[in-house]
Formats: structure tokens, sequence, C-alpha cells
């Protein structure tokens, strides 16, 4: 049964990111005053995509970035508990290998950037290793906000901590970072800098193109639910029923309602430079540090 | 503030001989023949006296005297007054002092005739080719009458345009010759330090076809507005106004006031639909996709009214010599009012969103500053120069059409940045809505809005007129000819000293900078290199009918 979860876990996940994608595209066009594209387009793009020819601009290592980043999140994946329920590979895994494989997304598209030796796809890269840098300690802070208070590494006590220990205000706090740093999770604006399209043409992805880029696209839509679903896991966990159907779905409603809030800040805000980021980002991790230190002293 | 016959008299007074001779065919207009060794002193001399360097005319002149013509043109703005300094070089020794190391945006002219007539500029900063492919063969100067119009010298590979010098430490990011904040194909290096911008080279003029040797040699008088008008495609109508009045001004035509009211509601309507375009496409630059949409969802009206008003959304073939060629009619007039309350109505929201909008702010304070002083020193023009303190409009200063009768402010802000292009922008468009009103409101029926020309427009004599387009002033200088066609035929968008002070504005800012710095100027590539864009249709399986297309792109939600 465990091991169903996890199948389900990776189901659910490969088949809803797509449509999500679709909402923001399609909510982004109506705050646009367009018709906007119909809501399967993105998995019409996916496929489209995977019909072409596949074009190398660089080295083995051009290949397997692609394949790599898409492994890592869905591996990422299949550890964390939907529905609030654990699974099979969950009590394998603790908090520190989850922060690990999302890292290894982001190495990924760096590699592969890299590998591709154009000059965009270079600015690109040490924009998104910048925003790496910077980002993931929230992350990582979130969940060892979790693993602080429930004193150990386990995945589910992370995730679950406000389940089981009830809100303090560092749980608050900590809320209030997360959906600051939602954007630039997920790489939407104001934080799409790494890609941005007219200055540096996509950046990494600007010599992808067929297959490779296809699953490029596919691990940017699971990680944008992957942080949505994790936000929703970890910060509304008042939801949960006995039923297992019935928890993953009130979670998709929720996921749902997050990029909502993405779509609406993305379509409201202009892009911001990296300098101007960075700022943003370091205020972020001093208030993420603050939510940790105030767990330690029982707050 | 100096009158033409104090500046004849100083002139006079300091440079004695060389100055041969002046005519001033109409009070606001000065032509002064000087001799050639003293054009960077006279130069110098007028820019001290409160001039503003406009732009260079060279011209072949070899069948008259066997030489090479020159005319640097300078306006004095509180005064009304364009000036024209004219001289010659001998066409077997064209050498002459560059103005450029005083005057910098005299670079691209001089090197434009360095290319195109062969002459030589001692003391030019920077002589390298400007407009000619970096294939053309040495020694051929299309320009020159000898050289046929047509011309195709055959395609040689292995050449390319060197780049300006890297600073030591930085590293070249290629903006161009295709990159999606250009729209249109040229070439900016830019080097940066990490992502700090130390310094950027240009290289344009990829699509030149010689607009201007293809008019004075196969077009006659009123076939070159039509070229003209599509020298842009955003503000078609500034180029026609500006060819027409410098013929009519050459020739002493005068045309009806009700065709000069037409012609400024053309221009203002052109103006609102450039404004509101070049503000949808500076929120794309800089990332926000809703300005973009919104804005041109505002300005689509316009576009359909252009239509109903000339049966052309864009390119309106209305502007000829002696006047327009139709009517506004009654009908039309109330077309006009119910469609600009709608864009005032639609815009003060955007402006009260985009104001108050501090991530707005956050991209564009502060960006592309130029001081006011370096402004004045590279005769930048338009909404950049007033973005940055310098008070200059030629609807204002140097009225034309019936712009004399119009009473309209010109926004200038001292924020020396890209914001306060913003703002000027969209101030603007109020101010074009205020003045299309006036001219509704006040237009007379006093004749004809096609004057016919009496006699024959007589040849050599000079005539010089700017416009002020939305992205700054155009000027044309035409010298009429013999045989029904403009003998030589000057064209300079605003785009043109606009561009040369791109480097100045990119200077210590950052890289994700560069498509809104380069974007603030409104640049216009086809109007500098002055091309004819050509419509190629591929053969397309489905045909859409017209009706369908026109049905397709108006659904509106």
């Amino acid at each position: 049964m465990d091991i169903l979860i996890v199948v389900a876990n990776i189901v659910i996940f490969l088949a809803c990111a797509p449509f999500f994608e679709g909402i923001v595209r399609k909510l982004t066009a109506k705050v646009h005053s367009r018709q906007g594209p119909p809501l399967i387009q993105p998995y019409l793009d996916l496929l489209k995509l995977l019909g072409k020819e596949s074009i190398t601009a660089g080295n083995w290592a051009f290949k397997l970035a692609p394949m790599m980043a898409l492994a890592s999140i869905i591996t990422a994946i299949a550890f964390i508990p939907l529905g609030y329920t654990t699974n099979y590979l969950t009590q394998y895994g603790d908090i520190i290998s989850v922060v690990y494989l999302l890292t290894l997304g982001g190495v990924s598209v760096l590699l592969g950037a890299l590998s591709s030796k154009n000059t965009y796809a270079m600015v690109g890269a040490s924009r998104e290793m910048i925003t790496m840098i910077m980002v993931e300690p929230v992350l990582a802070m979130t969940f060892i906000l979790g693993a602080v208070k429930s004193k150990g590494l386990a995945i589910d006590a992370a995730v679950f901590s406000t389940l089981n220990n009830g809100y303090g205000w560092s749980y608050v706090l900590m809320l209030v970072v997360f959906l600051m740093a939602l954007q630039a999770f997920v790489a939407k604006q104001p934080f799409d800098i790494a890609e941005a399209e007219v200055e540096i043409l996509e950046g990494p992805f600007i010599e992808y193109s067929g297959p490779n880029f296809a699953m490029f696209k596919y691990y940017l839509m699971l990680k944008q639910m992957f942080y949505a679903s994790l936000f929703v896991a970890v910060f509304i966990p008042f939801l949960a029923t006995g039923s297992y159907l019935l928890n993953v779905l009130i979670q998709l409603v929720e996921i749902l309602v997050v990029f909502v809030l993405i779509a609406l800040t993305a379509s409201t805000n202009p892009r911001l430079r990296i300098d101007q980021a960075m700022k943003y980002y370091a205020v972020l991790i001093v208030m993420s540090l603050a939510a940790v230190g105030l767990t330690a002293y029982g707050i | 503030m100096p009158t033409k016959d104090q500046i004849i008299k100083t002139l006079k007074d300091r440079f004695g001989s060389a100055v041969i001779g002046s005519e001033s065919p109409k009070p606001e207009r000065l032509f002064v023949d000087i001799k050639s060794g003293k054009v960077r002193d006279i130069s110098n001399e007028l820019v001290a006296m409160g001039g503003r360097y406009l732009v260079s005319v060279g011209y072949d002149s070899i069948a008259d005297n066997g030489a090479l013509g020159m005319i640097h043109t300078f306006a004095f703005d509180r005064d009304s007054l364009y000036i024209g300094i004219r001289t010659s070089v001998p066409a077997d020794n064209p050498v002459m002092d560059s103005i450029t190391p005083d005057i910098p945006n005299a670079g691209w002219s001089e090197r434009e005739y360095a290319d195109l007539l062969g002459m030589k500029f001692t003391g030019h900063p920077k002589p390298k080719r400007l407009i000619l492919a970096d294939d053309w063969p040495e020694g051929i100067y299309p320009l020159r009458k000898e050289v046929p119009w047509n011309l195709m010298p055959p395609a040689a590979e292995d050449v390319a345009y060197q780049l300006d010098e890297c600073p030591e430490g930085c590293s070249i990011i290629p903006v161009g010759p295709y990159h999606p904040t250009l729209h249109e194909p040229a070439h900016f290096a830019v080097y940066v330090d990490g992502e700090t911008i130390k310094g950027s080279d240009y290289r344009g003029f990829m699509t030149h076809r010689g607009i201007e040797k293809l008019c004075q040699t196969q077009l006659t008088y009123n076939e070159v507005p039509f070229v003209a008008e599509r020298i842009c495609g955003i503000c078609g109508s500034v180029h026609a106004t500006s060819y027409a009045q410098a013929v009519e001004s050459a020739a002493d035509i005068t045309i009806s006031r009700r065709a000069e009211y037409i012609r400024t509601i053309m221009l203002e309507i052109e103006r609102i639909h450039s404004h509101l375009l070049w503000l949808g496409l500076a929120g794309h630059l800089i990332g926000f996709d809703t300005v973009f949409m919104q804005s041109w969802r505002i300005r689509e009206p316009i576009m359909w009214l252009g239509e109903r008003m000339t049966g052309n959304r864009k390119t309106y073939g209305m502007i000829v010599i002696g006047g327009v060629r139709r009517d506004i009619t009654p009908e039309i007039k109330d077309d006009i009012l119910n469609v600009i309350q709608k864009v005032e109505e639609e815009l003060l929201v955007v402006q009260k969103a985009i104001v108050g909008d501090t991530a707005i702010h956050r991209r564009t304070k502060g960006v592309g500053y130029v001081s006011t002083q370096d402004v004045v020193k590279w005769s930048l023009v338009g909404p950049v120069a007033r973005a940055r303190g310098v008070d200059i409009d030629v609807r204002r200063d140097h009225p034309y059409a019936a712009y004399d009768e119009m009473k309209f402010d010109v926004p200038v802000f001292n924020s020396n940045d890209v914001w306060a292009t913003v703002l000027v922008r969209i101030l603007e468009v109020f101010e074009a809505i205020k003045i299309i009103r006036q001219c509704l409101d006040k237009m007379p029926n006093d004749g004809p809005v096609l004057t016919e020309l009496a006699a024959p427009i007589e040849p050599m004599r000079h005539g010089i007129a700017a416009v002020e387009a939305p992205r700054g002033e155009v000027v044309h200088y035409v010298i009429t000819g013999k045989e029904n066609s403009p003998e030589r035929w000057r064209v300079r968008a605003p785009t043109y000293p606009n561009l040369q002070g791109v480097p100045l504005m990119l200077l210590n800012n950052q890289l994700a900078d560069v498509p809104i710095i380069i974007g603030s100027i409104d640049p216009c590539f086809s109007c500098t290199d002055r091309m004819e864009v050509v419509d190629i249709r591929t053969g397309g399986v489905k045909v859409l009918a017209q009706d369908e297309l026109e049905t397709l792109s108006r659904q509106i939600k």
C-alpha cells in the first residue's frame, strides 16, 4: 500500500503540474485583457517539443542535464508525503536528502547552461547560481524549523510539525518568509531574473530545443508544483481529514489557490534586477534564521 | 538672445573673409556661406552663441563647380531660427576639419559622408564605417551622381566590422544583430564587468536601402512624401510632413490654414498611438507584460480611427506638398472626439497605476542617467532630452502647421532618468488630446485642403524643416532640383542623435537595464537606416480573407 502511494505521488504530480501552469497562463491573460491559451496548452507544448528534432549544442553534459533535473525533482516528489500521508520511501530519506535533491535540480540547470558555452546562458547561469545560493537557505530553514521542533531530521516530522506541535509565532514568521520567497522558488516575476527573455533570452535554456527542452520545461512545472505543495503541507495542515483521497483532493485545491497567488503576483510586478533581488533575498535569510532561533526558545 | 543680424555680424567680425555671404529667404531661416578652412571655428562660435547642432548635409555638386558641398545646420530654439552654414571642398581633395571633437553628435553625419561621398574629416575621433556594408568596395561613393542608384557590387566573404577595443577585465555581451530587445536588426556590443556596463560599441545601418538616393534620382516631388512616410513604421506622418514643409519652405508655397490644421491633427493622433505603443514596449522590457497589453488595448481604437479617417491604420498617406489629401467631415470630427475621450479616460487609470507602482520606480529611477550638460553637449532631442531637464520642443520653439495657435504644456523633468521619460511620454498623450480638441474646435474653412502649385519649383533653393515626432525632432533638408525632383534630400530622424547618446546612458548601469535604456529612446532603426520595409508574402496553405482576419483581430471580450 505504501509503495502505491509513492506511485500515486509521482502520477499526481506529473499529471497536474502542466494543468497548474495552464491556470497561471490563463489567469495572466485575463489580467492582460487577453483570451489566453486553453488550459491544456502546456500539455500540448510538451507533446510538441517531444516530437521535435533534438539539437545538441554542447558535450555529453548538455544532454545529461535535463534528464538529471527531471530525475532529481521526481525523486524529491517521491519522498514527500502528499495528502498528509507518509509513504514507503519517506522513512528512508531525511530533510537533508530533499534539500540535496532540489539543489541537484538547480545544479543540472547550471550544468546544461555552462556546457552550452553560450554568452547569454553564462549570464543566466551566474544569475541562477546567485538565486540558488540566496534562496535555498530559506527552504532549508523551513525544514530545520520543523526539525528543531520535532528534534529529528525525518521528513514527515519536519513537514507535519505544525500539525503535531501547533502554530507558534516562529511558524507565522516562517510562513511570511516562505510566501515572500515563493516567487523566487518558482522563478516567476519579479524573480524570473535568470531567464529574463528581453535581456538574455531565457538564459540557461537558450540553446535547448525539442525533447531536451521539454524535460527542462516539465522540470520547471514540477518544481513549481512541488514548492506550492510543500507550502500547503507545512503551513495549512488544518483541513486534513481521515480519507487519503479526500486529503489529496483538498491539497490540490489548496495548491490551486497558491498558483492563483503566484499568477497574480507575477502579472502585477516588473522583473527586478539581480542586485535588487539579492538585497531582498538577504532580508529573507535573516528572517528565516530568526524564525529558527525563535523555535529554539520554544516560541 | 542673438538676432539674425547679430549672428552674421559676429561671424563677420570674428572670421572676416571666411564668411563669404548669407541669405535669408524667410525670417526664420538663415544660410551662411563660409570657407571650408574655418568650419570648425564657426560651428563652435554658433554653439557658443546658443545654437543646437541638428545635422549635416553633404551633397555632390561636382557637375556645377567640381566640389562636394557640406552644410552644418543649427537651431536657435528661443528665436525660432534655423541656420545652415554652407561650405564646399574640391572633389579631388575633399578634406575638411571635423567638428566632432567639439560637437560629438556630428560624429555620425561626418562618418556618413565619409562613406557616401568620400569626404575626409581631419581630427575625427572615430573614423570608422557607419552606413556602408562591411563588404562594400573602397572607392565607390554611392551618393555621388556618377554612381547609379541601383548599383549592386558583388558581395565579399570574410569581412566584418571591428568592434572597439574591450576595456581590460571586461567581457563582451552581444545585444544584436537580432535580439528581442531591439525588434529590428542592429548590434550593440556591451562591455560588462560582472553585470556592470563599462562601455559599448554600436554597429547599425544593416538595412540601409538608400531611400535618399532613390528619391533624388527616380521620383518626382509629390511621389516622395509616400516613400518618406514609409521610412518609419510607427511615425510616418512626421516624415511626410517634414519633407513637405521643407519643400514648401524652399519653394515658398503657402497652403490653406485648414490643411495645416488637418496636418496638426494627424501628427497628434500619431503621437498618441506612438506614445502608447512605447509605453507598452517599455513595460515589456522591464518584464511587466500587463502594462504592455493594457497600453496596446487602449491604443487599438486609435488605429481603427486612423483607418476610418484615412483608409489606413498606419501610414496614412494624407500629406503631400501643398496640403493634405482628405478633408475632415463633421461625422469624422465627432468620431475623433469620442475616441480620444475614451483614450483619455483609460489612460488616466493606467497613469495612476504606473505612478503608484513602486516596483516600476525601482526599475526606472536613476537608470540611464545623463547630466543635463551632457544632453546639451550631445544634442539629444525629444522625450529623452525633456526627461533630462532640457526644455526643447519644436512645436513650441519653431511653430509649424497650426501649432502657433495651440495652447499646450511641454512636460520637462529633472530626474534625468528613464522614469522621467515614462512620465514625459504619458503626459504628452494628454497634451496631444488637448491639441486635437483645440484643432477640431477652431478649424477654419478657408479654402481647398490641397493647394495646386502655381508654377514649377525653382531649382537650387534650400529648405529646412523640423517636426516634433513622438520620439523627438525630425529634420528634413531639401535642395530643390531641376527635373521636378529634389536635388538633395536629407532625413534626420530623432533616433539618429539619440542613438549616439546611448553609450553615455549605458555607462555604469547594470546589464539588466540595457533593454529599458535602449528602449527608452524608442529606437527606430528603420528611421536611422532609412530603409523601406518590404513585406514578402510566403504562400500559406490556408488563406484567411481580409474580413476574417479583421474579425479575428477585433474580438474583444
